[in-house]
């Protein structure tokens, strides 16, 4: 492992104020040149996650450590890290090429090779053009393809990288993402970055750790997370449309849908489960089969998106959402069957919303 | 007509003119997307249409009658911004009620339409909730609330989902169209998000810097975009675009590149430098050696929900984006398109879209 996270915790205290526990127990291990994504919304505690990494917090408890060397306790310059910031944190008074050159200048091995080196990194982010102009002036989507550059240019044990494609124009998106990866795997770097958009962590990461509330719920690769995720906020977070649920009560073999209680659907593994027990059933929007089907809804919308279709339909007293990969003919109103393979369905338990089953497999 | 005309809007400031001569209509009942990117005149073209740009030239008509003389609370419209702008000292109630107070509507009156909006946009349970206490998710509600409790004949939209989660922001890409239609307003919606302009639109508009590029339905301008700029923004991947050298003759202009071979019907606009444009969900994987397919190097999977999009290079150095259904296998694939389009170089538009393809002999 070349980056261990082991028990770290965060709490802030301020003068006055409950104390506020940013990340809690965080347990989490980075392959050598593997690229992990660190996933939630604001204030999940991902972005102190990756500032007590780079050295900007001071951890409350726990331990760090980078290539077996403890770090959490060593100054941000001496941990052999390389940082892209959110804010960009580009140096004004220099050019785009003296930022990203700028760590360079220091290293007497690159000395020679750095012109070289600056350029080719540029080339690939399309930031050649500007590399003579200062930050100030530069879009956003410019500035943060310097900060990005600056960070990817230094050969280091690990990179950090703060929302390092937020700003992005779209038009250049998928095109820097599939460059950025080739890269970070060519050159066998280690990075984690943090984002809040599920996006930009399902095309870049090999896997993706989901924090809510200062807490890992769950930390896979993107089938992981679609296929087994470990709780209901998981499958509702990751994947779009999110997983759709329906809440059950559970019977021998099959489960009872509470909006709809004529409605039993067979479960592929007789779970050992309490009967009665409530449970919430789901199932990903592209496993749901649309046509000629007994399990019958009506059809709420259907918005073709380009590529496919999502088709909005209200089921056992819920909006459920299918996706198909071509048109259908239907509207509004009209009746539509399901169909749904017990080999599709997750099993959570209500009250807890941690994962049961998940198709025939225990979870 | 009823609902919303703009003839010949232009907006300046100073010297620049930030918008110039954009016309539209939009009928009762539908919804047009006002599309493109920041800086294009998006908000600057609602703000003309709601009467808050003092800097407007050209006509606005809202159910047929002309307001351009008016000041923004007698046009009959509802707006919602991306920001929400809520009044901080409001509760969520008072905020729904403020249009209703400002056209003098009597209190039992106003307490029963904010309950009904309120109600419809699940927020009746945090009416007497201060914008502070509620969740993003729940400002941007109330925001549509009062954009939609006067009943407005105009509705305009400026971003209302920029600043909630992917979640939100997915249920109410699906939930929208459902509560517009029940309104009958004629809609005119701003977005930067793709995909929201394909579900949310009955039209698009694409508007860059300043100026009305097209108009049509979703499926119209992704399929066929008059212009390389709306190529270009208009796609999630964005559709690839190759510099080309193109040669005309016998009755055909043929461009060959990434060891792909097009044939498009002659023009002689066509001939010589152009850009080639191929969707990158018309880019299929295929078996080896397969007729009109060229091997590519794959340099990156970077998935999109449950698509693969792929960054592949051509043999000639060509960069591409392939959107997959299924992984690649291996490193090296075939890759075969099924439609490509000719853009003119110097002014981008749209000349020719290739019918046939042929494999480089």
């Amino acid at each position: 492992m070349t980056l261990q996270l082991a028990s770290v915790c965060k709490t802030y205290r301020r003068f006055g104020k409950p104390p506020v526990a940013a990340v809690k127990l965080l347990d989490l291990e980075v392959a050598d040149g593997e690229t992990m994504a660190l996933l939630g919304s604001s204030g999940c505690g991902k972005t102190s996650s990756l500032r007590m990494i780079a050295g900007f917090e001071a951890v409350t408890s726990g331990a760090i450590k980078l290539k077996a060397r403890r770090i959490d306790t060593l100054p941000p310059a001496r941990r052999g890290v390389a940082m892209a910031f959110e804010t960009y944190a580009l140096y004004p008074p220099l050019t785009i090429a003296e930022n990203i050159g700028f760590a360079l200048a220091a290293d007497r091995s690159a000395r020679g090779s750095a012109a070289s080196r600056v350029r080719q990194i540029a080339d690939l982010l399309e930031i050649t053009p500007i590399l003579e102009r200062r930050p100030a002036g530069l879009s956003g989507g410019e500035q943060q393809r310097a900060s990005l550059a600056r960070a990817l240019i230094r050969n280091v044990d690990l990179h950090l990288l703060d929302e390092p494609m937020s700003q992005l124009e779209p038009q250049l998106r998928a095109v820097l993402r599939g460059r950025v990866k080739s890269l970070l795997r060519e050159r066998g770097y280690t990075a984690v970055f943090v984002t809040h958009d599920q996006t930009e962590a399902n095309a870049l990461a090999d896997r993706i750790a989901v924090m809510e509330g200062g807490v890992l719920q769950q930390c896979g690769t993107a089938e992981e997370l679609r296929e087994r995720p470990s709780n209901t906020f998981v499958a509702t977070f990751f994947g779009e449309p999110p997983m759709n649920l329906l809440p059950a009560i559970a019977e021998p073999a099959v489960a009872r849908l509470t909006g709809a209680p004529e409605i039993a659907l067979p479960l592929a593994v007789p779970l050992a489960l309490a009967e009665g027990q409530a449970i919430e059933i789901g199932i990903r929007p592209h496993r749901i089969q649309l046509g000629n089907f007994p399990l019958r809804g009506i059809v709420l919308s259907n918005q073709w998106l380009g590529d496919e279709a999502h088709i909005a339909v209200e089921f056992a007293g819920r909006t459920i959402v299918a996706v198909s990969p071509v048109r259908i003919a239907v509207r509004a109103g009209d009746a539509i069957g399901l169909g749904i393979d017990p080999a599709s369905l997750h099993v959570f338990d209500r009250m807890s919303g941690c994962a049961l089953a998940h198709g025939g497999m225990r979870a | 007509m009823a609902g919303i005309t703009a003839e010949r809007i232009s907006v300046i400031y100073g010297k620049r003119r930030v918008l110039r001569e954009v016309s539209l209509e939009v009928a009762a009942g539908k919804t047009l997307v006002l599309f493109g990117p920041s800086g294009a005149g998006k908000s600057v073209l609602l703000r003309a249409i709601a009467g808050l740009e003092p800097n407007t030239q050209g006509l606005v008509r809202i159910a047929g009658a002309d307001v351009s003389a008016l000041g923004p609370e007698r046009r009959g419209v509802g707006v919602a911004f991306q920001n929400f702008a809520l009044y901080p000292h409001f509760s969520a109630f008072d905020n729904i009620a403020s249009p209703l107070r400002a056209q003098g509507v009597v209190a039992g009156e106003i307490g029963r339409r904010v309950e009904k909006i309120a109600a419809l946009l699940k927020i009746g349970h945090v009416l007497n909730q201060f914008p502070r206490e509620l969740s993003n998710g729940q400002r941007q509600r109330t925001a549509l609330a009062r954009a939609l409790v006067g009943e407005p004949k105009a509705l305009l939209l400026d971003d209302p989902l920029r600043n909630v989660d992917a979640k939100l922001r997915y249920e109410m890409r699906l939930e929208l169209p459902r509560l517009l239609r029940g309104f009958g307003a004629a809609v005119i919606y701003v977005t930067q998000d793709f995909r929201e302009a394909m579900a949310l639109g009955d039209e698009v508009a694409i508007l860059a810097g300043g100026e009305l590029l097209q108009l049509g339905t979703p499926e119209t301008i992704y399929a066929t975009p008059n212009n390389v700029a709306v190529a270009r923004l208009f796609g999630d991947p964005p559709m690839n675009l190759l510099a080309v050298e193109t040669e005309t003759r016998g009755g055909e202009t043929v461009a060959a590149i990434a060891g792909f071979r097009f044939r498009f019907v002659a023009s002689a606009e066509a001939a010589g430098k152009a850009l080639l444009g191929i969707r990158p969900d018309a880019l299929a994987l295929v078996p080896a050696g397969t007729r009109g397919a060229a091997p590519m190097t794959i340099l990156a999977d970077t998935p999109l929900h449950d698509r693969h999009v792929l960054l592949v290079r051509a043999k000639d150095g060509n960069e591409l984006v392939v959107s997959s259904r299924v992984p690649a296998t291996s490193d090296e694939v075939w890759v075969k398109p099924d439609v490509a389009l000719l853009f003119a170089q110097a002014s981008g538009l749209h000349m020719a879209t290739a019918v046939q393809e042929r494999a480089m002999a």
